[in-house]
């Protein structure tokens, strides 16, 4: 029996969006694009830069959307590993800015679940990224096929303890 | 075609690339720190996976190829992520990206822009990512640019 039903809710631990985070993204915007082994910075941008953001129309700096998806995909890999990379599929929207220092808990909702003739599993989830209040700031959905068993990655210990 | 110039001047139909390339193993670790994806299947390992969310920066170098003068006079603002994984993706595998300009369109007074990029093992032309992106060109809506 797989641990991960219809209606199961998995929740990461809650983390605040603050300025050092956002600009972490940033600057691995122009790091990817050189490739060269070190790492670059870019122009001021919505991102890490709040006299840029106001110029924008913004109230002042807002996170990148794809740290929210990110932290979502991070939760299905600690949920079920590596398959959560390949194949499947995941779709974020973001609906509402996230500004600095907002605590974030990215959610995922298991929706539906089949087994595929080979064994598989193939899990179809809501993801959602809420505040402190519970307002979603990002809303999505992904499908994942696990070939392993959910219920000896969830069981994987941690860590170890030693006397 | 609207290629050529900034990537706010993209339009439907326009196709980006395509471009070859390989991630190292030090931009997938990297990439992975600053999202804080610590897992052992792209930290610990010789041959890091590839999350497939990176494949989202790839439209960044497809911009720098065929729209060489930047991002224009205002600041994007992603709204959708929408990928589709074929199959596993490594560190120092060659690639092969293009885009395509699906849609541009108006919505309450902001230009859309919806990109698709269709990443490839560079070798065989094998799918590996099917990546769907949408971007708002302007946060501003068309009549506050005009009155600011």
């Amino acid at each position: 029996m797989t641990i991960l039903q219809p209606g199961t809710e998995l929740r990461a631990h809650p983390r605040r969006m603050t300025r050092e985070r956002m600009r972490w993204y940033v600057d691995l915007l122009p790091t990817v694009e050189a490739d060269d082994g070190r790492v670059h910075q870019d122009v001021p941008t919505i991102h890490d830069d709040d006299e840029f953001a106001r110029s924008q129309g913004l109230p002042g700096i807002i996170a990148d959307g794809m740290l929210s998806t990110n932290w979502l995909l991070s939760l299905l890999m600690d949920a079920v590993g590596e398959d959560a990379l390949a194949p499947g599929s995941l779709r974020t929207r973001y609906i509402a800015p996230v500004f600095e220092d907002v605590v974030i808990t990215a959610v995922a909702r298991v929706t539906a679940v089949e087994t595929d003739p080979d064994g598989s599993a193939r899990y179809a989830l809501d993801l959602w990224c809420e505040d402190a209040e519970g307002k979603k700031l990002t809303v999505g959905d992904a499908s994942v096929r696990v070939t392993g068993s959910i219920a000896e990655r969830a069981r994987a210990p941690r860590f170890l303890v030693s006397a | 075609m609207a290629t050529g110039r900034y990537t706010s001047d993209l339009d439907t139909g326009d196709v980006l690339g395509p471009v070859e390339f390989k991630l190292s193993t030090f931009v997938v670790r990297e990439y992975c720190h600053g999202n804080e994806m610590h897992h052992p299947w792209f930290q610990d390992t010789d041959r890091p996976m590839v999350p497939p969310t990176l494949v989202h920066l790839q439209k960044l170098r497809l911009y720098t190829h065929s729209c060489p003068a930047g991002t224009g006079p205002t600041a994007r603002v992603h709204v959708e992520y929408d990928a589709t994984c074929h199959e596993k993706v490594f560190a120092e595998q060659p690639l092969r990206a293009t885009g395509r300009v699906a849609q541009r369109y108006e919505k309450r007074g902001r230009t859309y822009v919806q990109i698709e990029i269709d990443l490839r093992a560079a070798e065989d032309d094998r799918p590996l990512i099917t990546y769907r992106d949408t971007v708002i060109i302007s946060y501003k809506p068309a009549t506050a640019e005009a009155s600011s």
